[in-house]
């Protein structure tokens, strides 16, 4: 798995190879990938200083389902552009696979799935899913997906035979699976979801659920998913990090306790509503 | 082409379903063919309309042919010489392509470095303020005195019309880019040289087109104020320059007629090119 990429055997691809057992469970060995301590990071706009994150403290095992939840300006998405070195902290350190953020980066990591699509207007369905591997291949990466393995994630989320539509003929949730599977054709190890459904319809939004479940099951990658969905939190995720806002910071870790893999039937079950009632729960008392 | 999935297949009946009955009735009628044959018809109504009342004015009004000629007289100009104007023709159009060319080279090159430095913007965008306001044929002599007669100073006058309308849209074309776009290719370390051929460039593309559309236009009148200044010795505008000193009312209106002619040509052209280039953009679809 280590390629020429100038990546120390130590580096994070060294630490983050893909488990290849079939594991019963998606939830992977949950030794600690994604490690952040005493991260604080400070806004200012028009004179005005914002604490958008202060003093949080985290740990991500490897292939677990983690959630950011929590109201806006709680920093969630904030702590997620800091996971993925796109923003940096101005205090503390993140360590992914034991190496700092932008080693992470520019060894290819991460797979990042914004809340709009973010299509290529002038490319097809399938040059979009290919648009960031295509970035990639240039750089020598083995963990992209292949053409083969690519088509099938299209056919899981329902795009089969949409490979030469443009974008400004798919409807939004249509888009916004792309934007998935454009994420998870990266290979990376680890993917970055900031909000992904917010802009969908109640339907569309619990279909998408199950499908990014699907996807998640036969990579096994980490995933940070930032939501402000307590029902969204519960059925996805294996642990919620409940967020709370001014300042920015961890309120509670709540580990969802839920079998997988998750059903929509589930939601109907009183260990489900009972789940999403802790988790209001902890988002209620820490309403600032 | 475009296929439906159910739910956009839903979609759609539901709009139907759930607007005024007769919104059906006027859509259907929109498009009859016979309609669509006048809309497709209209721009040539239009001009051949124009000339026509140009023509039946002069009639009326017995206006004498060396003051204002009939449309049909300046078209029988043309077709008595047609030599003549295509000799100039090719002249003008050779000198307004080559301004356009090196005013979008370079107005591409200024935008690259405007759209990644806010100050190199700051610093050149009040330049090309200036450039647009001050009027050309006011400095058309200088730069004659300054470079001397030929092709040099069409050229220079040509690209400077040109240039800023290249300069601005390029700017804001480049600009346009979804940051969202941005922040993906850096998540996955996408170089700078990627992130501007691969994403800014392509999103500019609509702006240039908007702006070589405009450019078209400023290309013929660059050339044509350049003949008139630098001493040349073809060109529709040296034609226009010679019809006026000899009093030749025909040859004077052949010459707009031709450069009319070439403007319009030159503008489908881009307007064909912007079709098939931009099928994806919004602008392009119905």
């Amino acid at each position: 798995m280590i390629g020429n990429t100038g990546v120390s055997p130590n580096g994070p691809r060294a630490m983050m190879t893909h488990p290849t057992t079939d594991a019963p469970s998606p939830v992977g060995t949950n030794e600690p990938l994604v490690s952040i301590s005493g991260v604080s990071k400070l806004f200012s706009r028009r004179g005005r200083t914002v604490e958008a994150l202060r003093d949080v403290d985290l740990t991500i095992g490897d292939g677990e389902f983690v959630s950011l939840l929590g109201p806006s300006g709680c920093g969630k998405s904030t702590l997620l552009r800091i996971i993925g070195g796109l923003q940096t902290a101005d205090r503390g350190t993140v360590s992914v696979g034991g190496g700092d953020v932008q080693h992470a980066r520019a060894a290819k990591q991460y797979g990042l799935v914004p809340q709009a699509p973010a299509l290529l207007p002038w490319k097809t369905v399938a040059d979009n899913v290919r648009f960031l591997t295509s970035l990639h291949r240039r750089r020598g990466s083995e963990q992209v997906m292949n053409d083969a393995e690519i088509q099938e994630l299209l056919v899981t989320v329902g795009l089969a035979g949409f490979e030469r539509s443009y974008p400004h003929e798919l409807s939004g949730g249509m888009q916004q699976r792309v934007s998935l599977v454009r994420a998870f054709a990266v290979g990376a190890p680890i993917l970055l979801m900031d909000e992904p459904f917010a802009a969908l319809d109640e339907i569309t939004r619990a279909d998408m659920r199950y499908l990014l479940l699907d996807l998640w099951s036969r990579t096994h990658a980490t995933v940070v998913f930032v939501t402000h969905s307590v029902t969204e939190a519960a059925i996805l995720s294996d642990r919620v990090v409940v967020m709370a806002a001014r300042p920015g910071r961890v309120a509670a870790e709540r580990t969802i306790e839920l079998p997988r893999p998750r059903t929509p039937e589930m939601e109907d079950e009183p260990n489900f509503h009972e789940q999403v009632r802790r988790l209001r729960a902890d988002l209620r008392e820490h309403h600032a | 082409m475009m296929r439906l999935d159910p739910q956009s297949v839903a979609d759609s009946s539901t709009d139907v379903a759930d607007g005024d009955p007769l919104d059906g009735y006027a859509r259907r009628s929109r498009t009859s063919p016979i309609r669509r044959l006048l809309l497709l018809l209209a721009p040539v109504i239009g001009v051949v309309g124009f000339l026509a009342i140009w023509q039946l004015s002069i009639v009326i009004f017995d206006i004498k042919k060396f003051v204002l000629p009939s449309p049909w007289n300046i078209l029988g100009g043309i077709k008595s010489d047609p030599m003549f104007y295509v000799r100039n023709a090719r002249t003008t159009v050779w000198e307004s392509f080559l301004g356009f060319t090196i005013a979008f080279l370079l107005a591409m090159l200024g935008a690259t470095i405007m759209a990644l430095s806010k100050f190199a913007e700051r610093a050149i965008l009040p330049l090309a303020v200036l450039l647009q306001v001050t009027p050309l044929i006011a400095y058309a002599p200088a730069i004659v005195i300054w470079q001397g007669f030929g092709l040099k100073p069409i050229l220079i006058m040509t690209s400077l019309v040109c240039f800023v309308p290249f300069l601005i849209n390029g700017v804001l074309g480049l600009r346009s880019v979804d940051p969202n776009l941005l922040e993906l290719a850096r998540s996955v370390d996408a170089s700078r040289r990627e992130e501007f051929f691969r994403l800014r460039l392509p999103s500019a593309l609509p702006s240039l087109f908007s702006a070589g559309r405009i450019a078209v236009g400023l290309a013929l009148i660059g050339s044509v104020l350049g003949e008139f200044f630098s001493g040349s010795t073809g060109g529709l505008g040296y034609s226009v320059k010679t019809a006026q000193a000899h009093s030749l009312t025909l040859q004077l209106w052949g010459s707009v007629f031709v450069l009319a002619f070439v403007g319009a040509a030159a503008t489908m052209l881009i307007i064909g090119l912007e079709r098939i280039t931009l099928q994806w953009h919004s602008s392009q679809r119905p």
